[in-house]
Parts: C-alpha cells; structure tokens; sequence
C-alpha cells in the first residue's frame, strides 16, 4: 500500500541535501540551527523508514533518542546564540572567528 | 703461598682504597706510612712464597689460582686468576723490594706537599697494578694490570696538574702507551679466535702447532708492540723524557725500575710464542740495540739530570729487550733487577741533589756538589759504577751476561754485540759526563747561593735509608749469578722460561773484557772533557742539533700523525658534521615549522568552512562505501 | 480507493515537506524561516504515520514542534532586529563548493537507493497491529535499549546545566550594557 520506501529515502537525501546547505550558505547562526534540525529530520525519515522495512523497532527507538538529543543541543545553540547577542557581537558565523589558526 | 699470593697483591690496593676513602683524616704523614707499610707487606708476602715455592720440585712450581670466573660467554671463559710461578715472584719481589724502598723515600721527598695523600693513593694503586701484572694468571689479567699501570703512570706524571708540560706529559704517555693496549688487544682477539681461550698455556699450545705461520706472527707482533710501547724502546719512545715531569720518586719507580720493565716481562713470559715466530723475536732484539744507540746518543747532550737518567733508562731496557729477543731471558731478567737496584738509586740520588737546589735540575748550573753533599755523592757514584758495568757492582754481571749471550747467538747476534759494546762506551761516557758536571770541581755560583741543607728530620731519615739500601743492593745485587760458576737465578728461572742460548766460558771472559774496557775509556774520555778539561767538547752544530733534537723522533710523529688527524677531523667537522648532522637537525626543525605554518592556514575560524570540508569528506566516504560495496 | 488515498496524502504530505525545507533555508527573515520549519515538521508527522511510527510522529509533534520550535520562536523574538539574516554575498568558491557538495551526496543517495537497493526496498514485510504503538515502543526502550535510554537522559540534563549556565551572567551583563 502506498509508495514504495525508496521514496521516503529520497525524502529523506533530499532533506539532508537542503540542510546541508543552509548549513553551509547562510551566515546568521540562527538559520544554519534550523537548517541543522532539517538535517536531524531527514536523519529521522532515513530511520523510521527502515524500521518500517525490517519490521523492527530498533530504529523508531534510535529516531527518538535523536530527537531528545537535538532538543539538547538546540538548548544549547540558543543559548550560545544569546549569549554572543549579549556582548554586543555580530550575529555573523564568518566575523565570529576567533579560533582562526 | 697462595693466601701469600694474594695478600701480597691486595695489600697495596687495601692501602689505595683505604686513602681515597679516609682523605682529610689520614694526615699526610699517615697516608705515607700507610702506603709504605703496605707495599712492605707486599714483600714479606712475596717472600713468603718465594721461599715455600723452594719447597716445590722445579717441574711443580707453576700454581695457578682462580678466585671465581670473571667474563663467561658461550664457551669462553675468563677468571680472575693469579700465576704463582718463579717468573712472577721473581718480579713480585723486586717490585715489592724496590717499591717499598722508593714510597719510603716518598715520605721524606713529598713531604710538605698539599696533595701528599693523593700522592701515596696513586702509587699504592700503581704498587697494585703492577702486581696484578705480574701475577696475572691469564692475558687478560695481564691485560688489566697492563692497562692500570699505564693509568697509574698518567695519574703520576701528571700529579702536579697546575703545570700544563706535566699534564702534556701524561697524556703523550697514555696515548703512545693505547697505541701499545691496541696492538696487544689484537694479538689477544688473534688468539681468542684460534684457541678460545685466554690462558696461557692454551695459547702456548697453539703456537706449536701453528708455527711460524702468520697468525703466531701477528701475535707475536701485536704482543712486542705493546712491550715496545711499555718499555719506550724505538719507535715508541718519545714519551719517556717527557714523563721525567712526574716527581723524582716517580720517575724512579715507574719510569726506572718497574713500570717499563714490564715489556721485557711480557717478552719472557710469552717467550714460547715468541720462539715460534722467530722473526718477530729477531724484531725484538733488534728494535732493543737500535734503542741502545739510540738513547746513549741522546744522552749525550742532555743537560737536565733526570732526562740522562731516563735515556740511560731506554738505553739498558734495550739491552733487556736485546737479551730476550735473542732467547738470553734469565740474564734479562737479572739484568732486569740490577737496572732496578742502581737506576732508582740514582735517581733517588738525583733527587737528593734537586731537593738541595730546591727545585734546580738543570745541570749547567751544578758544580762541585760533592763538597756538599758527600753521602749523596757516594750513593751517586755507586750508582754510575753500576750502571756503567764495573766489576763488583751488579751491572757488571747481568750487562755481560747479555753481551756473552749476543756473541753466542750466531751472526745476527754477533752483529748485536758490537751494538751492545758500543752501548756500553757510551754509556760510561754520558754517565759521568753527568757525574763530573753535577759533583765534579768547584762550587758554581748557582750553588753557593741556592744550596739549602736539609734538616735532620724523620722525613729526611727516610730518603736517607732508602738511598743507602738501594746503594747496598746496587753493590751485591749482581751477586747472585756469576756467569759460568754459580747461577742460582738461572736455574730458578729455567722452569718458567727455558734460555735458548748458553754463552760457553770463554765468550762470557771476552764479552766482559770488551765491556769493561769500554767502558772504563768512556769514563776515562768523560773525565777528560769534563773534569781535567784537557779536550774540549767536540762541536759539531749539525749533530748537535740531531741529538738536541731527539732524532727528530717528535717532529716526524707530528707530522705523520698529529697533523694528518687534526686536519682530517677539522675537515669532517667544517664538511660533514656542521653541514650536515647540525645542519640536519636545523634543517628538520625548520621544515617541521614551516609545515606547521602552511597547515595552520586550515584553521580559517569560519564555521562554515568547516561545514563545507564535512560535507566534501562525507561525500567522498559515501562513494568510497558504494564502490566498495 | 484506500491506496488511492494513501497516495495522495503521500504526495501533499512530501511536497509540503521538501517546500518547507527549501522554504527554512532561503527565507531571510528568520521568523519565516522558523514557521516554516514548523511546518516541515508538522509534515513529516504525516509521513512517519504512514509508516506506521505512530508514537514517533506524536512525540515529533509534541517534542519537536511543540516544544523545541517553541524555544526557536522564543529566542527569535528575544533577539529582534538582531535576528535578522540576509543571505551572504555574491557566489563564491565556498557557495559553488557548498552546492555541489549537496548535490552530490544527494545524487549519490539516491543513485544507491535506485539502483542497488530498490529490489529489496520493494517488498516490506507484515507487521502486526501493534507495531508502533506506545506499548511496544516503550517495552522496547526499558528492555533492549535501557542504556540508550538512561543515557539520552543524562545528555538532556547536562543540556539543562548548560542552559543554566549559559543564561546565567543575564543581571551583570544587561547592567554594564
């Protein structure tokens, strides 16, 4: 019933895909968050979708541990966020570069 | 007699030991007497055996003792071993003898010294040296005696260490001596290969089989170079004048009466290996005349009293040397003992002479010492009269008994003898050219004004007793052995080194008359120049510069060996080591930084350069998988 | 006529998902770009239901578009003016770099899936009606995987702390501002 898994997974590639480059193109450290949780997302699909394959539940169990540790990191990243907007700071990831070598 | 052995070994080193460790709380005079006292038991313990070794038939007196295995590799295998034979307690005796006598001296010679102890340390551990040299049961005890001699020697001569000639002096001894340690050490490998085994008698054994083939030759070679080096004969005997900078009982003990006898030593005690290459042995005695001329020559125009007496040393070492190559080793070994007698009491005497003059050696400035100094002048000239071989004295016996072995010993040996009788005109000249310039005529100025008398003090007692002990032992020391009527020593001898020639009655009454004469018209012709001044001294600027200049002997080792070595390692150092071993290393580090600068480059600070290089590395990894796959 | 159905929620349901997507990278204003996202996950809840993940797709919906967006929104409002984002400047190496790296791993993907794996894909295995639910879900996650579980708790805590402590110099900092 329904589409085949291949496409699910290319759902998923091409959610990856997106969130790789806004990773990669954008330069306000909010966005590439967002864009990081588009990647984790598409993560999610990929396992879900093999879970259903296997008949397993293996990999709903991995995609919620995913989820509980992106909610982690984003607490995080959003603190770190407010913590640079509080000293004054550029919210520009190419002019926060102080660990240039 | 082997706990006598032994005691007569450590006791020196107990003594050496005993003054290193206790330092400032042995007073000066102590450590003296500590050391004295120690080599005097060296003796007792080394009669002790010479008389309970009497007690053994002559066939049974070779006693080896093993005090535990040293080196074990594989089936080799070395122990700390002891030689009791008649051949070592012969030695053992004289060194003991001679060394208790000369350290005593030392007592009243260094006295006032601020490094007496250090001193007495050093020639209780040369003492020690020597012993285990003489008593070791296999090469390679020989060996460490050998080698611990030679850094008593260095130690010694260069004892005043705040004078840069001394301390020049010590390491030109040390290093012509490794040059010797070298050879022997070959010679040792040699016989390592061929027999497994260090002991002597397997290396014996060997060089019977294997007679006259190149391998007994090399051994036999590498043996007479370290000898050669020991002993200061020709070509290795530059360093002897020069140690004459060590202090006077030194220069007697080590550079007289022991330390360089101990190359004739070694020729006796491997005589059977000698005997089986026998043109190596030809090399020996020729080598030991060549040295005689050599150094009779030299002394001629010395004008420091110590280097006469250290070239009349090279010069009867060569006689020792012309005795054992030609296979005469009991009248080496005599002569061995005589020279020992009367060569440290003249230097003994000598020193006697240089401490009155507070320190002056130079002869031109001495004159008349005999109205001074009468005792010494006595003790000198018993010496001389040894030395040049007049009869009664004990050199009389032992030189002839060499020179009778020479003329009985075919034509290489008759050819020796004339040598041997030129030595010995010589020998009377330069020897009272010495007598006549320091004792003869009147006071010089230098004299008057410099002369200090010593006091009677206990110190002074010493010096005084050794000197008249050794003047004894210089007049019956040739006592012992009267060549063709009573020869005690050499049948002693014979066990251990069996001679190779007898000199018949008649060649022993010829050699002795040619020697005497001689020598008698050397004296006579040194009188004449020196002390009746009816001849001048014959000038003659060319020759004079020669023997002023030791045969040019130091100038060609320069050349030949200091200057080549110097310029190559200046070489390799400007070419090789700084270009390219420093320059290695810097060039590492440079390069190491500078890889490190390029790479630093990577680290840009930008999250999204990052970003891109994970993306580009997964996408690699996942074509890697697929085509893997 | 229930597969016809299926199929059409599948094709709203992805569309809506790869629009949102593309939709969270290019918006310049940053409050878009999250209400944007909100609606990516809210799709994605639609397809892991077709799957049959329906815990997941609760949780995705209460965790993830309940809570963390919520968080987003927050912070995005926090900020401001601030917050605003414009794209970065012309073509450069590192954008063409970026592009085709993401092309690439995307075409790669799907090379992979199309090609080797599609046969195998084809056919998924019957599952029972419990496959899913809370009840399993959770058997599962206090038996089999316990230990990926306590950890993921303790990685939430140590996010805690670090929330704390990020936040915390916010009276010092705000008075010498």
């Amino acid at each position: 019933m329904g589409p085949a898994l291949t496409w699910y997974l290319a759902i998923s590639a091409f959610l990856f895909a997106i969130g790789a480059l806004g990773v990669m193109l954008r330069r306000s450290p909010l966005i590439v968050l967002l864009s990081l949780e588009i990647m984790l997302n598409g993560a999610n699909l990929a396992l879900i979708t093999f879970s259903r394959h296997h008949g397993e539940l293996d990999g709903q169990i991995f995609a919620l541990a995913v989820m509980a540790v992106a909610a982690a990191e984003v607490v995080v990243g959003l603190g770190l966020i407010v913590a640079v907007h509080r000293r004054r700071l550029d919210l520009d990831v190419d002019k926060l570069s102080t660990l240039r070598g | 007699m082997i706990a006598a052995a032994w005691v007569c070994l450590l006791a020196p080193l107990g003594a050496a030991v005993a003054i290193t460790l206790g330092g400032t709380r042995w007073s000066r005079r102590a450590a003296g007497y500590l050391a004295t006292a120690s080599v005097a038991t060296s003796f007792v313990a080394a009669a002790v055996a010479f008389f309970s070794i009497l007690g053994d038939p002559p066939e049974e007196r070779t006693h080896l003792t093993t005090a535990w295995t040293w080196l074990s590799a594989g089936n080799f295998d070395v122990g700390l071993t002891l030689l009791v034979d008649p051949l070592s307690i012969f030695m053992m005796l004289i060194v003991s003898c001679v060394g208790a006598l000369i350290v005593g001296y030392s007592i009243g010679y260094m006295d006032g010294d601020e490094e007496e102890r250090r001193f007495f340390a050093y020639m209780a551990l040369f003492v020690f040296s020597m012993l285990l040299l003489v008593q070791g049961g296999n090469y390679l005890m020989l060996l460490v005696g050998w080698g611990l001699v030679g850094l008593s020697s260095y130690l010694l001569i260069g004892f005043h260490h705040e004078r840069p000639a001394a301390v020049a002096a010590a390491k030109k001894a040390f290093i012509m001596n490794a040059f010797g340690d070298a050879t022997m050490a070959l010679a040792f490998l040699v016989l390592i290969q061929r027999t497994g085994s260090l002991s002597f008698d397997a290396g014996f054994e060997w060089s019977e089989g294997a007679a006259g083939s190149w391998a007994v030759n090399l051994v036999a070679l590498g043996l007479l170079g370290g000898a050669v080096a020991k002993s200061a004969q020709l070509p290795l005997q530059t360093w002897l004048p020069d140690a004459m900078e060590g202090p006077t009982p030194v220069s007697a003990l080590i550079h007289a009466a022991t330390m360089v006898t101990a190359g004739v030593y070694l020729l006796v005690r491997t005589a059977p290996i000698f005997e089986q290459a026998p043109g190596v042995q030809d090399i020996a005695a020729g080598l030991g005349a060549a040295t005689i001329l050599l150094a009779g020559l030299i002394a001629l125009v010395q004008v420091d009293i110590k280097r006469v007496i250290a070239y009349s040393t090279m010069s009867q070492i060569g006689y020792m040397f012309l005795g054992a190559g030609l296979g005469a080793y009991a009248n080496s070994m005599f002569h061995l003992m005589t020279h020992a007698f009367f060569k440290a009491l003249l230097f003994l005497a000598a020193g006697l002479v240089i401490h009155a003059l507070l320190g002056e050696q130079d002869m031109r400035k001495m004159g008349g010492l005999r109205q001074f100094l009468p005792r010494t002048y006595l003790a000198f000239l018993i010496g001389a009269l040894a030395l040049t071989g007049i009869p009664p004295l004990s050199g009389f016996f032992s030189k002839d008994s060499i020179l009778a072995s020479a003329l009985a010993a075919g034509t290489y040996g008759q050819v020796l003898f004339v040598v041997g009788l030129a030595g010995a005109f010589l020998t009377g000249l330069y020897t009272f050219r010495m007598v006549f310039l320091v004792f003869g005529g009147e006071p010089s100025a230098y004299a008057r004004e410099h002369f200090h008398r010593p006091e009677r003090t206990e110190p002074w007692l010493w010096m005084g007793l050794s000197v008249g002990a050794l003047a004894v032992l210089a007049v019956i020391g040739g006592w012992i052995q009267i060549a063709g009527i009573w020869h005690p020593l050499a049948d002693f001898l014979k066990p251990a080194a069996e001679p190779l020639i007898e000199p018949t009655g008649l060649q022993d009454l010829f050699a002795s008359v040619l020697a005497v004469g001689l020598g008698i018209a050397g004296v006579a012709i040194a009188w004449a120049v020196y002390s009746a001044r009816t001849i001048a001294v014959p000038q003659s600027r060319n020759m004079q510069a020669v023997l002023e200049h030791k045969f040019y002997f130091d100038e060609l080792y320069d050349w030949v060996f200091y200057r080549p070595t110097v310029f190559l390692t200046r070489t390799l150092r400007d070419y090789f080591e700084r270009p390219i071993l420093l320059g290695s290393i810097d060039a590492i580090a440079t390069s190491a930084r500078r890889i490190g600068n390029e790479v630093t480059e990577l680290q840009t600070g930008l999250v999204r350069t990052y970003a891109l290089s994970i993306a580009g590395g997964v996408t690699v990894l996942a074509l890697v998988f697929v085509w893997v796959k | 006529m229930g597969n016809f159905v299926v199929w059409m929620v599948w094709v709203v349901a992805a569309f809506a998902c790869l629009g949102s997507g593309a939709a969270v990278v290019s918006f310049s204003n940053p409050y878009y770009s999250a209400l944007a996202l909100i609606g990516n996950l809210g799709s994605l809840a639609v397809l892991y239901l077709l799957l049959s993940a329906e815990f997941v797709a609760a949780a995705q919906v209460l965790v993830y578009a309940g809570a963390v967006m919520v968080m987003f929104l927050f912070v995005i409002a926090y900020l401001g003016r601030h917050a605003d984002a414009p794209w970065a400047g012309g073509p450069s190496w590192q954008a063409l770099g970026a592009v085709a790296a993401a092309g690439s791993l995307m075409v790669e993907i799907v090379v992979v899936i199309g090609l080797k794996a599609s046969g195998r894909l084809s056919d998924a295995p019957d599952i029972s009606a419990g496959f899913g639910s809370p009840y399993e879900v959770g058997k599962l996650f206090l038996t089999d995987h316990l230990l990926a579980f306590e950890i993921t708790s303790i990685v939430l805590l140590a996010a805690a702390v670090g929330g704390v402590v990020l936040g915390s110099h916010a009276r010092g900092e705000e008075e010498a501002a």
